[in-house]
This record gives structure tokens, C-alpha cells and sequence, in this order.
């Protein structure tokens, strides 16, 4: 089983395209063969060595979780935080120095169990970090448990007579927190998540991308061909400034829609703060 | 009489602007040059429930607490002034409203309370407001000037301060009060003799005030803070106010998180890039920073956390003080988690000391908590702070050309401390964790490992002895009745030790900033010189007792005060008394 998983993992990492982002792997990764996660990674290295980004100028920060490992995965500096805390973490580093391009890469526990606090007040502070949730709906670093985006009626380790709260959607909620970035991605399409990501990481502002990334483990009902029978693109036509129009499609179920929901040009957290630092604007 | 000292108590409830009155007071003391100090007591509402009471006390000579009793009570409230009277001096005075007589029952008049031996001085508090202002509003100008002319202070310096103090509410506003304040000094000169006489000495040089919130601030700014964190909460908000309002004129920026785990993440955040950074809570605040200090000590990234102490375990007291936090403060995370930890004991011990506190915290990768108390965070005070401005200090350990070809971030030293670079810097790139971890920052749970990193996150404690403040010893040297405090209570204790010495028994104190590491020899040096030692703080459990007696093996008299008032310094003195006493049987 060692000998395998190294394998696949090894194939993975030298295949031709992955070569091109060899500057940007770090330590091998610790997920399990299969695990959605190594898309999200593949796509982090590719957007980064498209927008050629320092490596001394590039933080992520995670929280804790399979996800949590993801800066020792790749070059830069990371901060593997505390449960749930990825995002004020982030904060701060952001405001010490607005130059770095800051990351932050969790899970669905930690974003939208534990650290759930946090999440409404990075967006609609309008920081500019870009988060990517990678969500497996399913606790996996501890072996299984329901998470706050597993279904109802999942049975687990703490849930043995099935899940009998309703599943919240990360989605939904970014643009309901005044997210200004808001896309979901599926991460058995490499392509569009490298794409997403950079675009996100381009955007001035707060951008989220929600990533269905399955746990070939321990989630045995969202596995990849459950999302595959019910994914779509998002109309051709969708306006990517209307947000209510962006809820209605975020809230869809069947099918679950892929794409950028929602992008605005707003001033972000930087340009607001710089006003007031520059003396613009007179404190009561 | 002549005096040379004087407490004030205005008594009232909330929205009586009695805490103003306080405020009025005492600018024009420190105006006139005198020592003052000001403590306000209130309760947790805004409005109507509540008692409030704010007492001044004002003398020729430096000040160390609020001492004991006062000499003049003024009953904004009549009802809720009548306990106080019990705080009046010997040949004490009470100032009552006698504008509404006849109309409240008896239990409620404050006059009907007031037994032979306090002197009464009427006067018609609200109507002679309504005369200046058509309101109520005024009715603690109306007092002030009746004080003014009681005590024979300079009524030109009132008048300046309240032209200071509502200018920015505009002419008519100044004007209104000024005349509250004539009509009750008028009042007063028409219907009492002058009997007494505050002794002012002539070249006495106007002085400014400070609490011990805006000490921390001020001095957490003029040494670099670039980034403040927090969520309110009483009693330490103030200082993320004037943070909020001057860092941004200072390239820096204040933050209010959606609560206090946010608040300290975002201070690690920034430390991690670079930039001095600090928190300030209280009580409740600490608890949720347990786990995020824990990072802190782990990942050996600086912090600063302020801890305005309050009463009480969870919400507890809010508006009260208590020196309850410390057992948090030293031993509140899981695993061996050493931490810095600090207590300044007056306002110019915030300002000092938190500059002391962030040169640690950077030079050393740790967490320090700065534990002030509620009596001094709030308390205003005539103190001469020298200022010690320098916006780009840093004592971080940077490493060298030949230490960066391979570059470690936990690298071992005898020290303790890894050298470090941020990111933004180039050299070097390096992923942290709050996991145990190898030299790298790689996660590793080997057990060399583990007992490798802790011994080198303790090793940086004794490392640190080395840059701490000489403990001070203050008293009689050759006394054989020692005492150590900390924080507030040092004041008192100070006070206590006089009031003992004028009886004729001397004592000595030791006091430091530092709780935790402390220069253990001066301490053991000090207890070995002492037949009895006293150790009393502001909590029910003696909580430094017990550091003293784990540290040093001492058995001390302990004296817990879990009060919500400042430390009476005749409580010191007479246990001062008492070991005298028993050491001469």
C-alpha cells in the first residue's frame, strides 16, 4: 500500500505539465492517493508560476485538517495555523505587508465549523487574500466524522444513526458575506481550477473559490462520480455582477454549477485603508 | 484648617456626569500643579441602574494611591450617597442638594443620615443648575464651584479647564457652565464661612494626566507598534481607541476583529510578517486567547497581549478590579508553555514597561502577557513620563550571511533564540507550524525532537534573565519585615509602609515588572534578609503568594483582598503592625 500510494503520487507530480511547476514543489505531499486536495495544489503551483510570483513574497496559511498541510507543499512561506484561524492569521500578514500575495487553504470544518466566525468578516472586510476551501464534506484527518457540509443522513463515527442537520453550502454563504470573488470548482477538472485560481489571486479584493474535493477514504456518499453526475457549467450568459442572480445559481443542488458566480470591482480593504493613511479622511 | 491633601468623592448615578466632574476636577488640579489621582467607580449599565462615584484625591506631594477615607462627600444622588458617608473622615464634610426638601422619605435623605460628627454643608445643587442652564445639566458645575471656594483653590484655573474641556461643544455650552460654576462658588462665599485653606506653594508648573490605558498605548506607539488587533471590551477598549485614531497616521493600521481569537491571530499574523503588533483584553478575552498564545509559544512567534485585569471568573465584574488573571496568565495553555508575563504598577510602569515588553517579545519569538488591572488602567494620574520615541526600534535576531546559505528556522543556539527573517525578505523561505517540529519547521513528532525544541523554547527564560530589570527595593533595607507585591496594589502597599513607619515600625518591599521569568537571586537574597514576609494582592486564592512560595519556598502572611475597590493602605499598614507585633513577642 506504501510502495502504491508513493507511486501514484510520484506520477502524478512528473507528469509533463506538473514538470513545468518543479520550482514550485516542496515537501510530498501526506494526502491519500486519490485525494481531491492534490488538484487544488496542482493548481496553486500553476497559477502562481503563471503570474510569476516571488517565492519570498508568497504566504499560505491554513488551518488544520488534511488541508492544513498545504504550505509544506509548496514553495514560499507558510503558516500551518490553528483550527479554524486561517483567515485572521492571514489578516494580519496581509496588513504588516501588503505586498505579499497571501493564500489561505482550509477545509470545510475548519472553514465553515470552527472558524465560521471568521469567514463573514474577511469577506466582507474586502482583504485581499484569496481563499480556497477544499471541501470533502467529511472530517478525514480524524478518520470520518460528518462535517457541517456532510448530507443528511450520513452515518459516521459520531453520527451512527445518519446526520440529521442540513448540509450549509460555502457558496452561498461567500456571497451572502459580500464576497467580491466568488467561484466553485470541481476538482476533477485540473484546467479550471489552475484557471480560477489565478484569476482569483489576480482579483483586487477578497476572492473565494469552494473546491469539491472528494475523500476517497472516508466519504463513501460524495465521491467524485456522485459530483460528476450532477455538475454543470454555469450558463454561458451568467452575469458575473449580478449577485442575487449568482445566489439562485449558487443554491442550485442539481445540478451543482461550476464558474466564477461573482466578480466585482470594488475598492478593496488596501485601497480604502491607504485613503485613510494618507490623511484623506479625518477621524471623528 | 490648612490642608496639603485632599480626597473628593462625587457620588451620583449614572448619567449625574459625575464621572465628568472627576474629569473637570482634576484637570484644573493638574493645572495648578498638583498631584492627582482619580478613580472612578461605576456599574456595568450605561444608564439609570446604577450607582457611579468618581473620587479625587489631590496633595502638594507625589501620590501612590487612593489612600483611605475623604475628607468631602458631595451627594449628587441623595439615596445612593448615604453609604458613602461612611468613608468620611474624622472632621470630614458631606455636600448635599437641598434643592427638592421635604419631597423624599426619610430612608432616602442623605441629611436625615448625617451623624454629629461629619459637618454639613447645604446647597441648592439643581436649582441653581436650572438658574445657569434652564436644565438640570450643570448640577456638578454648581459642586465644583462650591468646592472651589471651600478648599480656597484658584477658581481662574476651573474656568480655564472648563473652557478646555466644552469648547468643542461650542460658546453657549462654555458659557452655561461657567456660570454653574459661579453661581455655586458665589453661593457658597455668601452663605459659609471660609474656613479652610488648601496649601498651595507658589512655582508649582502645570502637569499632565495619564491612565494607565493611555500610558500603555502612547507607549506601545512611540516604540513601534504598527498594528493593532482587538475586539472591545471593558476595561481595556481605550487603548484599541487611540490606537484606532493615531496608527493610521503612522503608516500603521487598528483593527476591530469579530472576536478575540480573531484579534490574536491577527497579531501572530502580523508578528510572522514582521511587524510589531499587540492585543489588548480582558478576563474573557484572555480565555479565548489561550489556545492561539499556545501558537505563539510554539511557533515562537512574538505576541503582546494586554490584559486589563477585571473581577471575577467569566463575565464576572466588569466595571470592577480584581488581580485574578495571573494563575491564566502563567499556566493558561496546555503542554509546557512557557510565557513572559508582566504587571506594571503605575502609569509610568505601562509606558516603560511596554516597551520592555515588545524589545522581549521580538528579540526572544515569545508571547508576553502584560497584565495591568482595571483601578489602573482607568485611573488618571499626575505622572512625568519621560518619552522614549524611537517608531522603528527592532531587536530581532537576523542572521547571518553564512547562517542563511542554510538557513534553519528553529536553528539551536545556547541561546535559545533562532536567528529570523520574515517574509518579503529574501535569503530564505521556510512553512511553520503550531505542530512539533524539527529545526526546519518540518512537522516531527520524534521524541529527541520534542525534547530538544521544548528544552530550547525554556532555554530562551534563562537566556532572558539577562536583559530584565533590577528588582526594586524600596524601604528600610536593614527592616526585618519585608513585603512583595505587584501590579496596583503596590501603591497601597507603598502607602501602607509609610503610615507603619510614622508609627514607628519599619518595613521594606521588593517589587518588579517581571512575574514571570524574574531575577530569581535578588528575590532569594531579599527573603533570606526578612523575618517575616508579607505578600498582599487584589484576589481570594493569593495567586502570586503561591508563585512565591513554589519559587522561593517561603511562607508568607498572605493578604487576599478579593475587593472591588483599591487596596487601603491602613490594611497594609496594620498588617505591617501585626508582624511587627508578633516578631517583639
Amino acid at each position: 500500500m506504501s510502495f502504491l500510494s508513493k507511486r501514484s503520487v510520484l506520477e502524478g507530480l512528473n507528469s509533463a505539465k506538473a514538470s513545468k511547476t518543479k520550482e514550485w514543489r516542496d515537501n510530498l505531499p501526506t494526502w491519500c492517493p486519490g485525494c481531491g486536495h492534490f488538484t487544488g495544489l496542482h493548481g496553486l503551483y500553476e497559477a502562481v508560476e503563471k503570474l510569476k510570483i516571488p517565492q519570498k513574497d508568497f504566504v499560505v496559511v491554513s488551518g488544520i485538517g488534511c488541508s492544513g498541510r498545504f504550505p509544506f507543499f509548496i514553495k514560499g512561506f507558510g503558516l500551518h495555523g490553528l483550527h479554524g484561524r486561517a483567515l485572521p492569521l492571514a489578516t494580519g500578514i496581509k496588513i504588516a505587508n501588503p505586498a505579499l500575495t497571501v493564500v489561505v487553504v482550509g477545509g470545510d470544518g475548519d472553514g465553515v465549523g470552527i472558524g465560521g466566525g471568521h469567514f463573514p468578516h474577511a469577506a466582507r472586510n474586502n482583504f485581499n487574500l484569496t481563499y480556497i476551501l477544499l471541501d470533502n464534506s467529511i472530517y478525514g484527518l480524524t478518520k470520518g466524522q460528518i462535517s457541517p457540509t456532510s448530507p443528511m443522513g450520513m452515518k459516521s463515527g459520531t453520527s451512527p444513526y445518519g446526520n440529521i442537520a442540513r448540509p450549509i453550502n460555502p457558496t452561498t454563504l461567500a456571497l451572502a458575506y459580500e464576497a467580491t470573488f466568488v467561484a466553485r470548482v470541481f476538482s476533477r477538472e485540473r484546467d479550471m481550477v489552475s484557471d480560477i485560481i489565478t484569476k482569483a489571486i489576480q482579483h483586487n479584493g477578497f476572492s473565494f473559490i469552494h473546491v469539491l474535493s472528494p475523500c476517497v477514504v472516508f466519504n463513501k456518499l460524495i465521491t467524485y462520480n456522485s459530483w460528476h453526475e450532477v455538475v454543470a457549467d454555469l450558463p454561458a450568459d451568467h452575469d458575473t455582477q449580478n449577485r442575487s442572480k449568482a445566489m439562485g445559481l449558487a443554491a442550485s443542488i442539481d445540478p451543482i454549477y461550476l464558474g466564477i458566480f461573482h466578480q466585482e470591482n470594488t475598492p478593496s480593504f488596501d485601497d480604502l485603508s491607504q485613503q485613510i493613511k494618507k490623511g484623506l479622511i479625518t477621524p471623528a | 484648617m490648612r490642608y496639603s491633601e485632599i480626597t473628593i468623592r462625587f457620588c451620583g448615578i449614572a448619567g449625574d456626569g459625575v464621572v465628568s466632574s472627576g474629569k473637570i476636577f482634576a484637570g484644573a488640579c493638574a493645572k495648578i500643579g498638583l498631584h492627582v489621582m482619580v478613580n472612578d467607580i461605576y456599574s456595568a449599565e450605561i444608564r439609570g441602574l446604577g450607582k457611579s462615584s468618581s473620587t479625587i484625591r489631590f496633595s502638594t506631594s507625589k501620590l501612590n494611591s487612593m489612600g483611605d477615607g475623604i475628607d468631602l462627600l458631595v451627594g449628587m444622588a441623595a439615596k445612593e450617597s448615604i453609604v458613602d458617608l461612611h468613608d468620611i473622615k474624622q472632621e470630614g464634610s458631606v455636600m448635599y442638594d437641598t434643592s427638592t426638601p421635604g419631597s423624599v422619605v426619610e430612608e432616602d435623605s442623605l441629611v436625615a443620615h448625617i451623624t454629629p460628627e461629619i459637618h454639613g454643608y447645604g446647597i441648592p445643587i439643581k436649582q441653581l443648575a436650572n438658574e445657569a442652564s434652564g436644565t438640570n445639566q450643570g448640577k456638578n458645575l454648581v459642586a465644583i464651584g462650591a468646592i472651589c471656594y471651600f478648599y480656597s483653590l484658584p477658581p481662574d484655573m476651573f474656568i480655564e479647564q472648563i473652557k478646555a474641556i466644552f469648547a468643542r461643544k461650542g460658546e453657549r455650552i462654555v458659557e452655561t457652565n461657567i456660570t454653574a460654576f459661579r453661581l455655586g462658588y458665589d453661593y457658597f462665599k455668601e452663605h459659609y464661612p471660609l474656613n479652610n485653606q488648601f496649601e498651595i506653594s507658589k512655582g508649582l508648573k502645570p502637569k499632565t494626566l495619564i491612565s494607565g490605558n493611555e500610558a500603555i498605548a502612547q507607549g506601545a506607539i512611540d516604540c513601534g507598534l504598527k498594528f493593532f488587533a482587538g475586539y472591545p471590551i471593558t476595561p481595556a477598549t481605550k487603548i484599541m481607541e487611540i490606537a484606532a485614531k493615531e496608527l493610521p497616521k503612522l503608516e500603521g493600521w487598528t483593527l476591530q476583529m469579530e472576536d478575540e481569537i480573531a484579534a490574536i491571530s491577527a497579531v501572530l499574523g502580523a508578528w510572522f510578517a514582521g511587524k510589531r503588533a499587540m492585543t489588548a483584553t480582558a478576563g474573557p478575552g484572555l480565555s479565548l486567547m489561550s489556545e492561539m498564545i499556545n501558537m505563539s509559544v510554539m511557533a515562537e512567534i512574538p505576541a503582546i497581549i494586554v490584559n486589563v485585569q477585571r473581577g471575577g471568573p467569566s463575565t464576572g465584574l466588569p466595571t470592577k478590579v480584581e488581580q485574578g488573571d495571573l494563575n491564566i496568565a502563567l499556566y493558561g495553555g496546555s503542554g509546557d508553555s512557557p510565557r513572559v508575563v508582566m504587571a506594571p504598577c503605575d502609569s509610568e510602569e505601562c509606558y516603560n514597561g511596554i516597551q520592555l515588553a515588545f524589545d522581549i517579545a521580538e528579540k526572544y519569538q515569545t508571547p508576553v502577557i502584560f497584565l495591568s488591572d482595571l483601578f489602573l488602567g482607568q485611573r488618571i494620574e499626575t505622572v512625568a513620563i519621560e518619552p522614549n520615541i524611537d517608531r522603528e526600534r527592532c531587536t530581532r535576531k537576523r542572521p547571518t550571511p553564512e547562517q542563511l546559505k542554510n538557513y534553519l528556522r528553529y536553528q539551536i543556539t545556547d541561546d535559545g533564540v533562532s536567528p529570523l527573517i520574515v517574509p518579503g525578505e529574501s535569503g530564505a523561505i521556510y512553512s511553520i507550524t503550531g505542530l512539533e517540529h524539527s529545526v526546519t519547521g518540518n512537522p516531527n513528532y520524534e521524541s529527541d525532537v520534542h525534547s530538544m525544541m521544548t528544552a530550547k523554547r525554556f532555554r530562551k527564560f534563562e537566556s532572558m534573565v539577562a536583559d530584565l530589570p533590577q528588582a526594586d527595593i524600596i524601604g528600610d533595607e536593614k527592616a526585618v519585615i519585608g513585603l512583595a507585591g505587584w501590579g496596583s496594589t503596590i501603591g497601597s502597599i507603598l502607602e501602607g509602609m509609610e503610615i507603619a513607619r510614622k508609627r514607628g515600625v519599619t518595613s521594606k518591599l521588593i517589587k518588579s515588572i517581571m512575574i514571570h521569568p524574574q531575577r530569581e537571586d535578588l528575590f532569594q537574597e531579599f527573603f533570606a534578609s526578612c523575618k517575616k514576609i508579607i505578600v498582599p494582592e487584589m484576589n481570594y486564592q493569593g495567586q502570586y503568594a503561591d508563585l512565591l512560595k513554589s519559587r522561593y519556598g517561603i511562607r508568607p502572611i498572605e493578604v487576599h483582598i478579593p475587593s472591588v475597590n483599591p487596596v487601603s493602605p491602613l490594611k497594609i499598614a496594620q498588617k505591617i503592625m501585626e508582624a511587627n507585633d508578633e516578631l517583639s513577642q
